[in-house]
């Protein structure tokens, strides 16, 4: 039973608790590329090691260097002259020996030329420290392959992540304050003969305080509806006259005084949530009115095939509804009937599935595909998560560096932010650009400080030109300027150490297919400590 | 070497502060772990670590210093070797113990430069926090639970200090409520717990498990407890000597424990009417007679074995296994050691078996929904879930609190909050300026003040110093002496002094409403003026309240819609896991922010919380969470298998 617990479950006991054992199960089955072992790389990959992905490959071309030695916890004094890929797989891989690393001893510009197709394999390619040139070539090879890539950056500082991934989708996204699906303003026929096998008047003075809040609200429903034409409570005057409406129904002692009755104080208490009417968000909506939910195709992905039948389902069976979600809250009751209750649901949630079910194995025939090729498990935890499907898309990195299609928008808009991170990302874009025309980054030399400014000053001027953004904060940047120029493209430990968990984070998010991973930039500012996020 | 990168970014005065700095990092945990890497990276080169734990496995999914042969090690000690074997260069010093040993005083604190707090409950912190406003340190407080992280600057007389901001105290159950009328699993866990405790491990008066006679329900009617009385004659298994006494006398026979615990005591309870006049009564247990218990029923949920909920059959099955196991492990330790105590020790499988078992029997017979034995872990160990990437992040934001410090430049400092992801405002972060210290801090005020209502003629000496004194108001050893001209001394902290007043109630030193009592903590440097009020009327089962303080019922809100969901009576479907850090965090504390009310105090950046919702919950296990600045890490646990608080 459920006395032997493995070694896998007792030591990742306190992460399964955030993303289950199928979610551990998926980061067993990723392997994931890093590009480049600096600093802010190897925390990262720190962070995917301890909670066990299946596997990583490290590719760097660069030799350990001292400085590297000097803030980077994943080399050693002895590992100077080594490749950086080799010296860091080999102390990261002891970490935990759940893990395959692998590393490849070349630069990944290397290896864009001679196989492309090498970075194809991953579930997720991340790279550290690019140049804008390496960065967007490899951006547009893994947007083709599909393959996400998670652009990283420690530049002084700041810190950066840019996420590219033309389509993810969430099945799991773990909203919070999510309402419940109890279907109350239209109870399907089986909650309604439940609701019916109830006497509330009838029923001795213990099964009337332990009947479930659901059922009072059911019942006085009822009785609204035959009084307001079938109209649920709407404002805040009618929700009062109807929570009055189930205080009255308390029951009485002999002197007339009011019993306590915790249950029918619980309904009082939901009577707002649960009056919510039943609906499909505009979300969701979406969703089944896209292009993927359209055509279905052999090639089309589980997720969008679920989806349609789910489509399917509301259209044709489901009278307009997702398929019922089948949990209902904890409340006051006793185990009986609260566990008559949740079963009314829970099987109304299974028989849903088992439709939708159908649905996904004539969609599959349709197109050729063998029908137990999505399993039950994953139809029902899909339709269980129908309400809270998300799709995140990003754009291309080409989009955003391309002059026609540059988001100045977002850009102009939040140039207006008080934080300034915004000046933050056009900093780096502008050091990139020097980078591109002289080979280093400023500050690099500290002799050389002074010139560099005016030189990142050209670079700043050229990009906002360039790109016709038409901003006016100059005392900002400006200020930047001379910030930048003294970071000298350093990597600080502590600023790696924060990149190293956010990024790790992200990654797990899409390696998990859970919670809903950012869009698109992330700017971290470390003197200030803030951050944003702005699509891009 | 190590310093090259910072002095890019960094002044170079700083960068030299550092290597002479001396640092106190206390708590070698998760955060700890990053804590100590970070520092040693940045440049500091002076540190000293403390930490009283060893290292479990479920540590090494985050506290990468340790490997699995560390397992059952002194986290301090093997985290200092781990971090010399990548810097041989640094100085550490570590020490495996507790930073509340009186060893650890002001002289010690007045040693560092700056303290950084990785720790994982509210005393340890409660204790730091006076003794770096003692020595006039500069401390780092963090913590985080889950995706959630919060990091704040403590300095004396220009932050608010740890205490300045009343916490909900911790949960505590009345003994009637877990031995006579439990009404929510949670009742029944720490029966369960407490059960572990009386049969297996250390015999604590405090946490009996039979059927309380003397439940203020029932005291004044002597008819009852003569009905009871007969029915303990007729029954001499409820004859109470011990309970483990009599378990041994069976030969900790499961059927026999069964049918007393979960047959005869209720039976007995039953006789009890006055309690199931407005309650639904329990109902008696019957060992299931053909063991036709083979497989186990009602299987709910899938995916881990761990996540299901069995039927009545399969926990009967459960509970005899374990009682087995756990007294042949008893019978395997001898005489001498034969006892071991439920220390939250959630990870001991057989241990943690027994408590599902027991816990499960006992809902079922009150009325409730079973729950899974990952729920229960939960629950029973306040377990709080816990990831490398969160602490790295908070490890990072510390360190950079600790630059601006060591620069000079404290009033830059901020209360950072991490939230699980960016709010509707799309900040992941949420800054805020420190608030300056509250006036009326009972801790850092300067002449600390606090009125407590209590019924003197009720109150023992003994409670007024393990209740009052130290659990509630943090102290270690106090000394108290009666403001009544003559200085009488009613608590030393010398062993042997005063003892004989322990059981004495305070009415007996002539303490009554508007007494004045002086109460000094000489370890932390710390007196406090204690006012008390004479009071007839306290709540059932309050022996006193602080005036002023938070009111407890805020913090533990029955169910509110968020909660319920986590604190589901067991039956959510497991296939969801237990997620989000709230569920087992709950059980700890949990403050009702309103968020609206929150407007960074001065701040140039124009930063405020995340207030898209009315109330919002806030737990606080390794730390409070993001959405308000005035939740300050009450209770924080850090992350962490110590993050386990027993509730009692």
């Amino acid at each position: 039973m459920a006395a032997t617990k493995t070694a896998k479950e007792q030591k990742y006991d306190r992460q399964l608790r955030l993303w289950g054992d199928h979610g551990q199960e998926e980061l067993e089955n990723a392997h994931v590329c890093l590009i480049n072992s600096t600093a802010s790389g190897t925390e990262i990959l720190k962070n995917l090691v301890l909670p066990g992905i299946g596997a990583f490959t490290i590719v760097d071309g660069h030799k350990v260097s001292g400085e590297d030695v000097g803030n980077n916890f994943f080399l050693s004094n002895n590992s100077i002259g080594r490749n950086r890929a080799q010296a860091a797989t080999e102390l990261l891989q002891e970490l935990n020996t759940d893990v395959s690393g692998n590393f490849v001893e070349e630069s990944p510009d290397k290896l864009l030329d001679n196989d492309p197709e090498f970075f194809h394999r991953f579930t997720l390619v991340i790279g550290v420290q690019l140049p804008e040139s390496t960065c967007l070539r490899l951006g547009s090879v893994l947007w083709n392959a599909n393959v996400p890539f998670l652009v990283c950056r420690t530049y002084g500082l700041v810190g950066y992540m840019r996420l590219v991934v033309k389509e993810h989708t969430v099945i799991e996204s773990h909203p919070d304050n999510a309402l419940e699906d109890l279907r109350l303003d239209q109870p399907f026929a089986e909650l309604k003969s439940h609701i019916q096998s109830y006497d509330l008047e009838g029923m001795g003075k213990k099964d009337h305080g332990h009947t479930p809040w659901i059922i009072i609200v059911a019942k006085y429903l009822e009785k609204w509806f035959s009084e307001h034409n079938f109209q649920l409570p709407k404002n805040y005057k009618e929700k009062e006259a109807f929570k009055q409406l189930i205080r009255q129904g308390i029951l009485k002692n002999e002197k007339g005084t009011p019993e306590v009755e915790e249950n029918f104080e619980e309904a009082i208490k939901n009577v707002n949530t649960a009056l919510n009417p039943t609906k499909i968000s505009s979300g969701v909506d979406d969703l089944f009115n896209g292009e993927q939910c359209n055509a279905i195709t052999s090639q089309t992905p589980a997720f969008w095939v679920m989806t349609r039948a789910v489509r399917e389902f509301v259209q044709n069976d489901g009278g307009g509804n997702l398929p019922v979600r089948g949990s209902i809250p904890d409340m006051i009751a006793d185990s009986e009937k609260f566990i008559n209750l949740q079963n009314v649901y829970r099987e109304k949630a299974m028989q849903d599935a088992s439709v939708v079910s159908k649905h996904v194995e004539s969609l599959l025939q349709s197109v050729g595909k063998p029908s137990g090729s999505i399993s039950e498990q994953d139809i029902k935890l899909f339709c269980k998560n129908a309400a809270f499907l998300r799709v995140v898309r990003c754009r291309s990195l080409a989009e955003e560096y391309s002059v026609e299609t540059v988001n100045k928008d977002a850009i102009t808009c939040s140039m207006d932010g008080a934080d300034g991170e915004m000046v933050l990302y056009l900093m780096l874009r502008s050091v990139d650009r020097f980078y591109q025309q002289h080979s280093r980054y400023p500050g690099v030399y500290n002799y050389q400080v002074e010139e560099d400014i005016s030189k990142l000053k050209l670079c700043v001027n050229s990009l906002l030109q360039e790109y016709g953004l038409n901003v006016s904060v100059k005392d900002d940047y400006i200020h930047e300027l001379y910030v930048f120029c003294r970071y000298g493209a350093a990597e600080p430990h502590t600023v790696a150490s924060f990149l190293g968990g956010s990024a790790a984070q992200e990654a797990i998010k899409l390696i998990t297919r859970q919670f809903v991973p950012f869009n698109n930039t992330f700017v971290y500012n470390a003197m200030s400590q803030t951050t944003a996020t702005f699509q891009l | 070497m190590v310093t090259l990168q910072l002095v890019g970014s960094l002044r170079k005065e700083l960068a030299d502060s550092l290597s002479t700095c001396r640092l106190l990092v206390v708590g070698a945990g998760g955060i700890g772990c990053e804590l100590l890497k970070n520092v040693v990276l940045t440049g500091f080169k002076n540190i000293e670590v403390i930490d009283l734990d060893i290292i479990d496995v479920s540590n090494l999914n985050r506290q990468f210093l340790f490997q699995k042969k560390h397992v059952g090690k002194s986290k301090a000690q093997v985290a200092k070797e781990s971090v010399l074997q990548f810097c041989p260069t640094a100085n550490i010093t570590a020490y495996h113990d507790s930073i509340m040993n009186p060893d650890y005083n002001v002289e010690f604190f007045r040693n560092f430069m700056l303290v950084m707090n990785a720790l994982d409950n509210r005393a340890a912190r409660n204790h730091v926090n006076r003794m770096c406003l003692a020595a006039d340190i500069p401390l780092i407080e963090s913590g985080t639970a889950g995706y959630l992280g919060q990091v704040t600057v403590i300095k004396k007389g220009l932050t608010e200090c740890y205490e300045c901001q009343p916490k909900p105290t911790q949960k505590t159950f009345p003994g009637c409520t877990i031995r006579n009328t439990p009404s929510e699993p949670i009742h029944c866990i720490v029966w369960a717990k407490y059960l572990f405790n009386q049969l297996f491990g250390e015999e604590d008066a405090d946490q009996e498990v039979s059927p309380d006679t003397a439940d203020p329900e029932l005291s004044w009617n002597p008819a009852d407890t003569e009905t009871r009385a007969t029915a303990s004659d007729q029954d001499g298994d409820i004859k109470r000597v011990s309970t483990k006494a009599w378990a041994r006398s069976t030969g900790y026979d499961p059927v026999k424990l069964f049918n007393k615990l979960f047959k005869d005591d209720i039976q007995y309870l039953l006789t009890m009417d006055k309690l199931w006049k407005k309650r639904k009564a329990p109902l008696p247990l019957d060992w299931p007679e053909h063991q036709k218990l083979t497989c186990p029923q009602g299987v709910t949920g899938m995916g881990l074995k761990d996540q299901r909920v069995f039927g009545v059959a399969g926990y009967c099955q459960l509970f005899s296994r374990s009682v087995e196991t756990l007294h042949s492990m008893l019978a395997d330790k001898g005489d001498g050691a034969e006892e071991w105590i439920w220390m939250g020790n959630c990870d001991d499988p057989p241990a943690m078996d027994f408590v599902t078992a027991a816990a499960n029997l006992r809902m079922y017979i009150f009325s409730m929904n079973m729950k899974s034995r990952f729920d229960i872990k939960s629950m029973a160990g306040n377990i709080i879930p816990a990831i490398a990437t969160t602490n790295a992040v908070i490890a990072g934001l510390i360190v950079l609190e600790a630059l601006k410090i060591l620069s000079g430049d404290v009033e830059q400092c901020r209360t950072i909050f991490l939230n699980k992801q960016p709010n509707p405002r799309k900040k992941l972060l949420v800054p805020c300026a420190l608030d300056p210290p509250s006036a009326n801090c009972y801790v850092c005020a300067s002449k600390p003040e606090v009125t407590v209502k209590l019924n003197v003629h009720k109150t023992l000496v003994l409670a007024l110093q393990d209740k009052i004194l130290k659990e509630k108001f943090g102290m270690v050893a106090p000394d108290v002496q009666i403001e009544d001209g003559k200085g009488t001394i009613l608590i030393s902290s010398e062993e042997g002094e005063t003892e004989a007043n322990n059981c004495k109630f305070l009415s007996d030193f002539a303490i009554r409403n508007g007494s004045r009592l002086q109460v000094d903590d000489f370890l932390q440097d710390y007196t406090l003026l204690v006012n008390v009020i004479h009071c007839e009327n306290l709540e059932k089962d309050v022996e006193f309240e602080v005036v002023g303080d938070a009111p407890d019922k805020a913090p533990a809100p029955t169910r509110s819609q968020e909660e319920g969901k986590n604190v589901a009576n067991g039956n959510k479907e497991s296939s969801e896991p237990s997620t989000s850090s709230e569920a087992p965090a709950e059980q700890n504390d949990i403050l009702l922010v309103d968020s609206d009310e929150e407007v960074p105090s001065s701040s140039t950046m124009a930063v405020s919380m995340e207030s898209g919702g009315h109330k919002r919950k806030l737990h606080d296990a390794e730390t409070g969470e993001a959405s308000a600045k005035r939740q300050h890490l009450s209770q924080p646990s850090a992350d962490d298998d110590n993050d386990i608080i027993a509730l009692d």
